[in-house]
């Protein structure tokens, strides 16, 4: 993928809609120097989603929705990686994360029921072979290589898992019903509530650099949850 | 250039007939020197849009260029007006306040 296709994939769904080839050949006419305008202009739209135009009624909500639960996943593998006491507020972003939840259609259960043993299987999988792995006795005190591979399959089993979650959630939001603007409002202060608390926690306990992301996460969950209020 | 002064220059622009990005920004360098990057161009775009003072022209966006011809709507034109004449205001007291002449 070139650096202009790079580019132009940050920008919210709406604006790649409607300028994304325009973008794209401004970028690759102009160059680097390009660069920091392009990508600054994409992460201020994300920041204002009031800024965007609508190909279809509720797009944006549909587009925030989905991009709060992949929010939340990130969130939820940083806090792993963070102490164990940041754990505890991942109740409060999860919460936030099951406000934006999109309500599958009644008519499509069966639909939405299928989709997501076809999306969930290969991650349930992943998980349960872990577990049986760990509570086997095999791999009691794994050392050298063993070590480094078993945390490495650990890590790629929870982003796996994450991502699939993440999957299913954007394929109801386009069967179902976006969340009302209120709901999504209240459900991105939520995040960015929890977010920011974890940050401050992980960076008492000393977790500079995942309190740096957990805080960015915060201040654009935050950001865009304010910027609703005041369309 | 801050995002609500991009706002007014692609308002103006557009306020002298129909274009698409590029011609914008052609636009906007006779008029003030210098080309906007493409993150403020289309972020303003998106913007003025969002609130309706522009509007696609109908029919264009599905040129084989796929470029987007960009029209300024009235609501447009009223809200530029406002802000030209409020920027008007600023600059009489300003230039009184140096003790030139606003003429």
């Amino acid at each position: 993928m070139s650096a202009p296709a790079l580019i132009v994939a940050l920008y919210p769904p709406a604006v790649r809609e409607r300028w994304g080839d325009e973008i794209g050949r401004e970028i690759a006419e102009r160059g680097a120097r390009s660069w920091p305008d392009a990508i600054g202009g994409a992460a201020r739209l994300w920041l204002h989603p009031s800024d965007w135009p609508e190909t279809a009624a509720g797009q944006t909500r549909r587009v925030l929705a989905v991009a709060l639960f992949a929010v939340t996943g990130t969130d939820a593998l940083l806090l792993r990686a963070a102490e164990p006491a940041t754990g505890r507020w991942l109740g409060l972003i999860l919460a936030g994360a099951l406000l934006a939840a999109p309500r599958p259609p009644s008519r499509a259960l069966r639909a939405v029921a299928a989709a997501a043993i076809r999306t969930l299987a290969a991650p349930a999988t992943a998980g349960l072979a872990l577990l049986l792995l760990a509570n086997s006795g095999l791999v009691d005190h794994p050392a050298g290589p063993a070590r480094v591979l078993l945390v490495a399959a650990y890590w790629a089993a929870l982003t796996f898992i994450t991502l699939r979650v993440w999957a299913l959630t954007a394929r109801i939001v386009r069967m179902g019903t976006a969340p009302s603007r209120r709901r999504l409002r209240a459900a991105l202060l939520l995040v960015g509530a929890g977010t920011a608390l974890a940050a401050g926690q992980s960076l008492l306990g000393g977790a500079l650099l995942i309190a740096a992301a957990l805080l960015l996460s915060a201040v654009a969950a935050l950001h865009a949850g304010q910027d609703l209020h005041g369309r | 250039m801050h995002s609500t002064d991009a706002q007014m220059v692609v308002l103006t622009v557009l306020a002298d007939g129909p274009r698409h990005g590029y011609a914008i920004n052609t636009a906007i360098e006779e008029l003030t020197g210098r080309r906007l990057g493409p993150g403020s161009l289309y972020g303003a775009l998106s913007r003025l849009e969002a609130r309706g003072l522009i509007e696609p022209v109908t029919g264009d966006a599905d040129g084989q260029d796929r470029q987007r011809t960009m029209r300024i709507t009235d609501a447009g034109r009223t809200s530029l007006r406002a802000e030209l004449e409020q920027l008007a205001r600023v600059a009489r007291a300003g230039l009184r306040a140096l003790g030139a002449d606003p003429a």
